[in-house]
């Protein structure tokens, strides 16, 4: 299945692609846009204004993602927070890696193309979760 | 920010909310004030223009529209460079009353006990990022503050040192 967003990929967007490709669609293919007219018409909008899988009230993307797809897992919540506070920085919860976060994806989006911030920051994506899930199974707490 | 005649692209939203309830219009609000923008009419605000910023307002917007109001998203260059400084200068102006009462209070904080000392560091670090994010124009005031907040962190490093060290 295709997906489509807007081009020049920051936190929300490049989370938003693993979580699609991670726990929604495998097969997922993503295209760049930078007019919502642009969006083919057999791909699915996210991270754009005025589509379904977008900010809705206090949430961003990641999050709307997470509640359409029923995905209560809560080592994607505690990624969801980050990817909140990077993209946001309401202090809505506490995440305190969210700056670093969000200086490492300005600066991949700053050096690569959108294709490429995806294949650099997938593998990023998957180490934390596993290391977010071993920790909280372990009980190893992993927020200052 | 691309430049033309020396003058900046900003980004312009421009919404109106139904009277009531109030809820959704005192929440664009509290988001506007936190993203820092200049109001230049009612329901008219605005941000020096970058990838960030224009995806800000483009969220506003839809919080507009999602509460049953209007809004749309421009991008827009003052004709005269005179007019552009008057909008950095108004914006400057209420950065720096904020930037002040950082300086205020973290060189009211120099004289309290150790341990209210680095709470207020703590807290004033964290208020002064907050102010950094939707600064764009620099007042002098920024540069004091951060001054403020080093002589605040350098009587915690100093604590238990000789005094002498620390002049």
């Amino acid at each position: 299945m295709r997906w489509a967003t807007r081009a020049g990929v920051h936190i929300d967007r490049a989370a938003c692609a693993w979580l699609i490709r991670r726990h929604v669609d495998p097969e997922a293919e993503f295209v760049f846009v930078t007019d919502p007219d642009d969006v083919p018409a057999d791909a699915t909008p996210f991270d754009m204004r005025g589509v379904d899988l977008g900010h809705h009230g206090s949430d961003c993307s990641f999050e709307t993602i997470l509640r359409r797809h029923d995905l209560a897992d809560p080592v994607l919540w505690r990624i969801a927070a980050i990817v909140h506070e990077a993209d946001i920085e309401d202090e809505h919860y506490d995440a305190p890696e969210a700056p670093g976060f969000d200086l490492i994806l300005r600066a991949l989006s700053v050096a690569h193309e959108d294709d490429r911030v995806l294949e650099l920051t997938h593998p990023i994506f998957d180490a934390v979760h596993d290391y977010l899930r071993r920790s909280l199974l372990t009980g190893t707490d992993t927020t200052p | 920010m691309s430049r033309t005649n020396d003058t900046g692209e900003w980004v312009f939203l421009t919404y109106s909310l139904p009277r009531d309830p109030s809820a959704p219009r005192l929440a664009l609000w509290r988001r506007l004030k936190r993203l820092g923008v200049a109001q230049l009419a009612d329901g008219l605000v605005a941000l020096p223009a970058d990838a960030r910023t224009r995806e800000q307002l483009e969220w506003a917007a839809d919080e507009a529209l999602a509460a049953g109001g209007n809004a749309g998203v421009w991008l827009a260059r003052p004709t005269a460079r005179a007019q552009e400084r008057e909008l950095a200068h108004s914006m400057n102006t209420a950065r720096a009353a904020e930037y002040q009462a950082v300086i205020e209070q973290a060189t009211a904080s120099l004289s309290a006990s150790e341990v209210d000392r680095a709470r207020a560091l703590r807290r004033l670090r964290a208020e002064n990022h907050r102010i950094r994010r939707r600064d764009f124009f620099r007042p002098a005031e920024r540069e004091r503050a951060r001054q403020a907040l080093a002589a605040l962190a350098a009587t915690r490093q100093a604590t238990g040192t000789d005094p002498e060290v620390v002049r």
